[in-house]
């Protein structure tokens, strides 16, 4: 059971962090992320193409 | 009333934000192409906030809520698969990447350009049914959420959810995948503040040497060792190993995401990462479970485990988390909470939405008119009858969502749902990109004993989850195999992408 403990606990840690480290990266890249959508989008146009 | 002015505020201004900012989209949308897979435009992170968003909702918190209350530390063991899966899908770019360079708009679309439009149009009618009825749940448990968190009368409830499923319809109808992926990058950065606040809540609170020593004491080893946990075991890790497989690679809202990022690698990095958001959309609800059952576990044993009493009252293990969300929570916090929340079930709704009416179009209604022998529809047209399906979806969720209630433990009856079709078009997707053999006949018969095998072992003869998993994989796989043999071989296979044609596509 103490084995057990202790694994569980070391991926909870693991998925915190990276769950809270990951969040701030995406908030603050993924603006620019959907700008350059919002270009790629316009420069296709509104072409009837597929 | 647990709500203050302030939470008020709060959640109401989040949706006119919200609702706002997702009719911005309508002006990007030009074709199809753009309406289901914002044009193929998404980057790395952008695709990463929608993927997760998508992926965490309400639903999600409360069904894994549910999971750590009535089965302790050991419950993580689902939580950990869907990561360390996701973490694999992505570094190899199984299936994912073979699917971008496709440039599909639909998993079953896969079924035409490997086998046939028949199989696509069979395909398509069981993604859509699976797809729907899995999603038919969401609505009443989310609104059980909103009611025990910010104690709105029950009575109401209807037309709360009916008002919510209305504005996620009101920006996915008009703008389509591209309102679906700004929305969602604001959900999902409301979501995981809200998500994080929670989990330091909790902990706080019940504490964690009291978690521990509770989840000991009441569940002993087995709340802590899957393997010895009757409700889980060996069967029940592998059969998540398998489901989580083809979930990542085949589920249709997942799948749209990496439909819809730039090329293969940008679909593989995003998988990637999500994987360790995945690993936190698990344990950390799963974590929220066990402090509600640490603060409110003292009543008669359910289950194997005490049921949560609150105030008095006798509550299921479900509504345990959102009760302690309403105890422990100040004024202020709540409302962040309850908008992060919101968020995460609007993020989930509206790609549901547009996922499984996607489905509808163009691998039902599309197909049929081919095989009826009329014109093609212009893009245009296209859009308007995803117009339509995602309406007919919306209205089909706001009936049965609201009245329908799962037997057993929400997180089994969703992986049942999702069985239904997952396991044929997984096994019909694995073969007829890796398996030269797989053909038109084989992949009938993959998709109708995979059905098969998940329906009739579970509503008609009440195997246990573990078995009729297995079952519908397994039998899926004999499917494929056994018809492929004795079937007609199918002569080209445009399913088999070269790397070539890869590279083409990036």
């Amino acid at each position: 059971m103490k084995y057990w403990q202790v694994f569980w606990t070391f991926w909870l840690v693991t998925a915190g962090i990276s769950f809270a480290v990951i969040t701030g990266i995406v908030t603050v890249r993924g603006y620019q992320d959907l700008r350059n959508m919002f270009s790629g989008l316009v420069r296709q146009g509104t072409k009837d193409h597929e | 009333m647990h709500f203050s002015v302030v939470d008020w505020a709060i959640v109401i201004g989040y949706l006119v934000l919200c609702v706002a900012v997702g009719l911005i989209g309508k002006k990007y949308i030009g074709n199809v192409a753009h309406y289901l897979v914002a044009g193929r435009e998404l980057g790395m992170y952008a695709g990463i906030a929608t993927l997760a968003a998508t992926e965490i909702g309400t639903i999600t918190f409360m069904y894994n809520g549910e999971l750590g209350y009535k089965y302790g530390f050991a419950a993580f063991a689902a939580a950990l698969i869907s990561g360390l899966v996701m973490i694999v899908v992505g570094r190899t770019g199984l299936v994912v990447a073979r699917f971008r360079a496709l440039r599909l708009m639909t998993v079953p679309e896969y079924f035409q350009h490997k086998y046939s439009r028949g199989l696509r149009l069979l395909a398509g009618i069981l993604v859509a049914v699976g797809g729907i009825l899995n999603m038919g749940v969401f609505l009443k448990i989310e609104g059980e959420f909103l009611t025990i968190v910010s104690g709105i009368d029950g009575r109401y409830l209807v037309a709360v959810m009916t008002a919510i499923l209305l504005l996620e319809l009101l920006y996915t109808v008009i703008g389509g995948m591209v309102a679906v992926v700004i929305t969602d990058f604001i959900q999902y950065v409301l979501l995981s503040i809200a998500t994080i606040l929670v989990s330091i809540y909790a902990v706080y609170h019940a504490g964690w040497g009291n978690m521990v020593a509770k989840v000991a004491t009441t569940m002993g080893s087995a709340g802590f060792n899957p393997i010895q946990n009757p409700k889980f075991g060996l069967t029940f890790l592998i059969w998540q190993i398998l489901l989580w497989f083809s979930i990542h690679t085949c589920w249709q809202t997942t799948a749209m995401r990496m439909f819809s990022t730039k090329d293969p690698e940008t679909s593989k990095r995003v998988m990637t990462w999500t994987g360790f958001i995945y690993l936190g959309r698990g344990m950390l609800p799963m974590l929220w479970g066990i402090a509600a059952l640490t603060l409110f576990g003292v009543g008669a044993a359910m289950s194997g485990v005490p049921a949560p009493v609150v105030n008095g009252q006798t509550l299921a293990p479900i509504d345990a988390m959102p009760a302690m969300l309403a105890s422990i929570l100040g004024p202020g916090i709540k409302g962040i909470v309850v908008a992060g929340m919101l968020a995460a079930t609007m993020s989930v709704n509206s790609s549901y939405l547009l996922g499984w009416s996607a489905v509808i179009s163009q691998d039902v209604i599309l197909p049929l008119r081919e095989q009826m022998g009329k014109a093609p529809l212009s893009s245009r047209s296209q859009i308007f009858v995803n117009r339509l399906a995602n309406l007919f979806v919306g209205l089909f969720l706001m009936f049965w969502g609201l009245y329908y209630t799962p037997p057993g433990a929400v997180y089994l009856y969703l992986n049942i749902t999702a069985t239904i079709y997952l396991a044929g078009t997984f096994i019909c997707v694995i073969g007829g990109l890796y398996w030269k053999r797989a053909n038109t006949t084989g992949g009938y018969v993959a998709m109708l004993m995979g059905a098969a095998g998940a329906i009739i072992p579970f509503f008609f003869v009440h195997w246990s989850e573990n078995i009729t998993g297995f079952c519908a994989f397994g039998l899926a796989a004999l499917g494929l195999i056994l018809g492929s043999l004795l079937g007609k071989h199918t002569p080209a296979a445009v399913g088999e992408v070269s790397v070539a044609s890869m590279k083409e596509a990036q």
